[in-house]
């Protein structure tokens, strides 16, 4: 299995000096192309602070981060922006859409960031949407929409411009049970069509259905472990 | 650069989903700028107006004189026929000196004199009408005759009556006594009237040839003017004037010593322009400064959306937007709204001005780089203000961003 994701010793501390947090303490970390990994911990313990180094929102504040082997740990705000737009479909808790568009607009916007053409933009994002059921929603706002069929809508432009790894933060956090199981399920798909999952939950019955569950807990990894439970199917 | 595009389109829909707060920025824009058009618009037909007005009043007259600080030269009989001849559409020109003497009537009443030498191009000056006889002509002045040209008034006080051309009267003057003749009667004017009605002591008012004038009192005509006067009709004032020094400086060889003084006639209109000219800048600068207030009323809308629209620019930048990409969308938005406001602007003041200029009968004309000049502003306010704000929102942690509810 090819190194997609590899962290090495990773700190991150916020407020330095008297009342300092450190909600990552030492962690290294490597996920390979194509695995399905649940990062499950409780409330506090670092999971969103781990996803945003993940995705390149965030730079450890010690510790090297390489993304397909490429050193990303220390780069400038643009060439973040480039790596996240490249790299990495982030699935949101709060969906995170931008109300004054349309779903197709919304899923078109990482498109319009890589520069892609309007007919191909236009293509990939129907796509998109029909790919997680919302053929007919395309030109619904997100405030004419369920939370699930949002989180659905999130999803399509997580996928739209087809990144290798999706990144989900507690992306059924807002859900409720036949929703999580729908988004679940098309998060299953996803990882068999091929892409490399995280998903980060404090959510047990969710995390059983990952192939690898990490745990973390006050910043740091506590267990790393295949899932003896995992079913492969959808 | 095809994104450049999706940012405009973005930023169009931004405004666009906020009409009502749209509008109230631009409107601060609107009313900048169609203040600052009308003001400018109405002061130049004001110009316009007046200046068409004095061009229209007929007989015109420019004075040239040498400055005495810069040079001891004075016109020569010959120099002043050269610069006559040099100069095209003009009635002539005449140099101009005064001989204060006396005379008596018949009954042995004392009078003073007020006699203006001159050439024969003054009979067209503004307000000259012969009513009896003649004005003296150039032979008249070439062969120095001893001839003049008497108010009413004059003639009333001397002879009793007015047809008294051929009558002779003696004039006295710097103790010399010289017999001239009445060649002609001219209405009396303003200054005729209040020469004579001025103060106790009547003076009566009479013009005649510079030469005779000159000989007649000892005066030696090639070293006594610094001055003349060039008479012309309005409508060739600007033409000429364009060519006077050139010719003044070339003739009497003072050449970029800038001792030649040229003064617009009265001055009326030189003095009447940059009067309106004044009233026009301070109102223009009243008019901007409410442009630069709808400018700040730009950055204060901007800094709203922006600090409304944070969990927005979140959002973009997880998505991949780069600093510039945010950077041009909010600038778009500001330049969009301060241009469309500028137009809106032009648009309302155009109308406004030209119903103005139309009902106070001032004429009505666009400077077409006014407007571009007028446009560029209004865009350049919406990116000048539009920055800051703009700025702040590309800078934003996207995490922090995201946070944001
Ligand atoms: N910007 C910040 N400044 C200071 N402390 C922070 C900041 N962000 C996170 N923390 C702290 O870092 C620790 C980890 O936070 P993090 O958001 O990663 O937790 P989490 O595991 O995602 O929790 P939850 O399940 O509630 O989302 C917490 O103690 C939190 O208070
Ligand atoms: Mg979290």
């Amino acid at each position: 299995m090819k190194k997609l994701v590899e962290i090495k010793d990773v700190c991150k501390i916020y407020n330095p000096g008297e009342n300092e947090v450190r909600a990552l303490n030492h962690v290294s970390l490597t996920i390979g192309e194509g695995e399905f990994v649940a990062i499950i911990g409780q409330s506090g313990s670092g999971k969103s602070t781990l996803m945003n180094m993940l995705g390149c929102l965030d730079t450890p504040t010690s510790g090297k981060y390489f993304l397909h082997g490429q050193d990303v740990s220390h780069m400038t705000d643009d060439e973040q922006s480039d790596v996240r737009n490249r790299e990495i479909g982030f699935i949101f808790q709060g969906f995170n859409l931008i109300p004054s568009l349309t779903a197709l607009e919304n899923v078109e916007l990482p498109l319009i960031y890589r520069g892609v053409g309007k007919k191909e933009r236009d293509r990939l994002a129907r796509a998109a949407l029909k790919s997680v059921g919302l053929a007919k929603r395309m030109t619904h706002k997100p405030n004419e929409m369920s939370g699930g069929q949002q989180q659905r809508v999130a999803i399509a432009r997580a996928i739209a411009q087809a990144p290798p790894i999706l990144l989900a933060d507690e992306p059924t956090g807002n859900l409720d049970t036949a929703s999580t199981k729908e988004i679940i399920t098309i998060i299953k798909r996803l990882y068999h069509e091929g892409r490399t999952v995280i998903i980060i939950t404090h959510d047990p019955g969710i995390a059983a259905q990952a192939k690898r569950i990490i745990t973390i807990s006050d910043g740091m990894i506590k267990s790393d472990i295949i899932n003896p439970e995992y079913k492969d199917e959808i | 650069m095809g994104t450049f595009g999706e940012y405009i389109k973005s930023a169009l829909s931004s405004i666009k989903n906020n009409k009502g707060r749209s509008f109230l920025t631009m409107l601060g824009i609107i009313i900048g700028i169609s203040a600052v058009l009308i003001v400018l618009i109405i002061g130049d037909g004001m110009k316009a107006t007046v200046n068409s007005e004095i061009d229209s009043m007929g007989a015109s007259s420019i004075s040239v004189s040498l400055d005495d600080t810069k040079t001891d030269k004075k016109f020569t009989r010959s120099q002043l026929k050269d610069i006559e001849e040099s100069i095209d559409n003009i009635y002539g020109i005449s140099p101009s000196f005064t001989v204060w003497g006396n005379t008596s009537n018949n009954r042995g009443e004392a009078f003073e004199l007020y006699i203006s030498g001159e050439s024969e191009a003054s009979e067209t000056a503004s307000g000259v009408k012969v009513l009896h006889g003649r004005y003296y002509n150039a032979s008249d002045v070439e062969d120095g005759k001893q001839v003049l040209v008497i108010s009413q008034t004059f003639a009333r006080h001397i002879f009793g009556y007015e047809e008294v051309v051929g009558e002779t009267l003696d004039v006295t003057a710097y103790d010399i006594t010289k017999e001239f003749t009445i060649i002609g009667v001219k209405e009396d004017t303003p200054i005729d009237i209040a020469f004579a009605g001025f103060g106790e002591d009547i003076i009566l008012t009479a013009s005649g040839p510079y030469t005779s004038l000159a000989e007649a009192f000892n005066f030696d005509v090639d070293d006594m003017f610094n001055s003349f006067t060039i008479y012309l009709d309005s409508e060739n004032r600007n033409a000429v004037l364009a060519k006077t020094r050139s010719v003044v400086e070339n003739i009497t060889g003072l050449r970029g010593e800038n001792a030649v003084k040229i003064s617009s006639g009265s001055g009326f209109d030189e003095t009447t322009n940059s009067i309106l000219d004044i009233i026009t800048s301070v109102v223009a600068i009243i008019a901007a400064i409410s442009l630069l207030v709808g400018g700040i009323g730009v950055m204060n809308i901007m800094t709203v959306s922006v600090t409304e629209r944070t969990r927005e620019i979140g959002i973009r930048k997880s998505l991949g937007a780069r600093t510039s990409s945010i950077l041009t969308q909010f600038l778009a938005e500001a330049s969009i709204l301060t241009f469309t406001g500028g137009v809106i602007g032009i648009i309302f003041g155009l109308t406004v001005s030209f119903i103005i200029c139309r009902i106070i009968d001032f004429s009505f004309s666009v400077n077409p780089v006014l407007v571009i000049v007028v446009v560029a502003i209004s865009t350049g306010i919406g990116l000048f203000f539009g920055i800051y704000p703009a700025k702040r929102a590309a800078n934003l942690d996207p995490i922090e961003a995201l946070r944001n509810e």
